[in-house]
């Protein structure tokens, strides 16, 4: 038998860069806050529906661009809101990790079914951001997957640029740390917190408009993704951002090899055994901090 | 002179435990008040609620230059000029030391700096509390003692009218202590009030200008120090037997 290695690295690459862009949130939310947002993976479902509606004929039918747009705000606004509903009103209490997995699990719930009712259960495809197909590697896959490949490292390295390098960014980090200090000289703590909740979020918005192109939107298409996230997170490292990114590559290529070999079904399967037995080697992930 | 920090009858309580039970008091422009008491006795709590972080107080007023400020968010708090150093060390240890104190100014008091001004401030705030050499350390690597002065210099970098220090001599070695006894000496010499929860009472003794002892979350007594640590009540409360002025067991 011979091994389609390209075909293995260019699907892992794709399912990898979504996987990227969902855990980057995830884990900004868990680093600054010390929280699992549950609700992330409906950011990604209502992000693709909104895009779709605003861009497609059957919808607005103002164009893709606006309709990324839209939905990349909308998913900022609605993280804003999710933050200081679901979030904020619990911030001071001791188990308050606890209580944000159901808060955002209940918000999570509410918001799927409210996206089931507006959009009503007929599959729907977003316009893809190029059409055609390419061949990196040799391999054949669509213009708007190439464009995913290179656009998630893009947008990962200019939300390390803004942690690294600006005044907000290094404040967000620092709350990372120590919330505690950062209160002491003088950052204004909820005010971050929310700008993390609203920049997960928008990445979320994005990755769910960026595969509504390539996957039918569905109201629980966020699930898999988030599940997936999880894992990377963890797999990569709690506290680690540059973990989590490695760990989107390495999953993405897990799953990607381990479909070609031993079916979609079984994936999942694979998957978690792998996850499970480094974990028992590394039980702080990749690059995760004690 | 007049009073910077104002608590009136604060109180705040936690379950059925009063941890802070009606303390007022009132710090003077410029001077070093000195807080006792033994552990559990409510000088943390206290800090925690002048400074909002973590919890405000459940009622009593607390004046800062004749402001309100027992509701205000933390951050604004420590913006209107009051900063605070805590127990444990808090920095953010992947940070460099430079790093750490640059927050303090570019967040705290000192907004509108140019980029410039801020490192010169951040080079000074750190010489200042004697931590010299190389400032790119990452705080997780230095010593307990540094992390405290490292503390210090980022609270005061937040350019404080009022500092508060919570144990800043615990875990330290003699030498160490003496030499955070002259750091406080030269804050307060810069008119920097400031306000001291310690244990270590040959440094309360020697800095502060007034002292006050707590015991279950209420004012023991207050006054001049030495006269304060002859007070019966004091020393069955707090310091065990007469005359043993040396590190608290406590």
């Amino acid at each position: 038998m011979t091994v389609d290695v390209p075909a293995i690295i260019v699907s892992g690459v794709v399912l990898a860069s979504l996987y990227a862009m969902m855990a980057t949130g995830l884990a900004l939310v868990w680093n600054t806050l010390g929280i699992f947002n549950f609700a992330h993976g409906i950011f990604m479902t209502l992000g693709a529906y909104i895009a779709w509606t605003i861009s497609d004929e059957a919808g607005l039918g103002w164009g893709l661009a606006g309709g990324f747009a839209i939905a990349v705000a909308t998913m900022i606004g609605g993280g804003l809101a999710t933050y200081g509903l679901l979030v904020k009103p619990f911030q001071n209490r001791k188990d308050i990790v606890l209580v944000v997995v159901m808060t955002t699990l209940a918000g999570s719930f509410f918001l799927e079914n409210t996206g089931r009712l507006i959009w009503g259960p007929r599959l729907k495809q977003l316009q893809r951001v190029v059409e055609g197909t390419v061949q990196p590697l040799g391999v054949s896959i669509s213009a708007h997957e190439l464009v995913i490949i290179i656009s998630t490292p893009l947008i990962l390295l200019a939300l390390y640029a803004f942690l690294r390098w600006t005044r907000t960014g290094s404040a967000i980090r620092a709350i990372a740390q120590n919330q505690d200090s950062a209160l002491l000289i003088g950052i204004n703590v909820p005010r971050l917190y929310a700008l993390s909740f609203a920049l997960s979020a928008g990445l979320a918005g994005l990755a769910g408009a960026l595969l509504g192109g390539i996957r039918f939107i569905v109201p629980n298409m966020g699930s898999e993704p988030l599940l997936k996230a999880f894992i990377v997170v963890i797999f990569g490292g709690l506290g680690s951002l540059g973990g989590t990114i490695v760990g989107a590559y390495v999953i993405g290529l897990i799953e990607s090899t381990s479909t070609y070999f031993v079916g979609i079904y079984w994936t999942n399967a694979v998957m978690f055994a792998i996850f499970i037995f480094i974990l028992i080697f590394r039980p702080t992930g990749l690059f995760g901090r004690n | 002179m007049a009073d910077v920090l104002v608590v009136e009858n604060v109180v705040k309580t936690f379950g059925a435990l009063r941890a802070v039970d009606g303390v007022s008091l009132s710090v003077r422009e410029g001077e070093v008040f000195g807080v006792a008491g033994p552990n559990g006795s409510g000088k943390s709590t206290l800090f925690n609620i002048i400074t909002g972080i973590p919890f405000h107080a459940d009622s009593g007023r607390i004046l800062f230059d004749g402001t309100p400020i027992e509701r205000m968010p933390p951050h604004a708090i420590c913006r209107a000029g009051i900063a605070r150093t805590f127990q444990t060390e808090t920095d953010f240890e992947t940070l460099s030391l430079f790093d750490n104190v640059k927050l303090g100014t570019v967040y705290g008091h000192a907004r509108g700096m140019s980029e410039e001004e801020q490192r010169r401030v951040t080079r000074e705030t750190l010489e200042f509390v004697g931590l010299g050499g190389d400032h790119d350390r990452p705080a997780g690597d230095i010593s307990v003692f540094d992390k405290k002065r490292l503390m210090i210099a980022s609270a005061l970098a937040t350019k404080p009218r009022l500092l508060l220090l919570d144990e800043p001599a615990s875990g330290l070695t003699r030498p160490e202590i003496r030499e955070t006894s002259a750091l406080i000496r030269r804050l307060s010499e810069t008119g920097v009030t400031i306000v001291l929860i310690e244990h270590v009472l040959p440094l309360l003794l020697t800095v502060s200008n007034r002292l006050m002892v707590l015991n279950f979350g209420q004012v023991l007594t207050e006054g001049h120090p030495k006269e304060v640590v002859k007070n019966e009540q004091v020393i069955e409360a707090y310091l065990g037997k007469r005359g043993d002025h040396g590190r608290d067991a406590a």
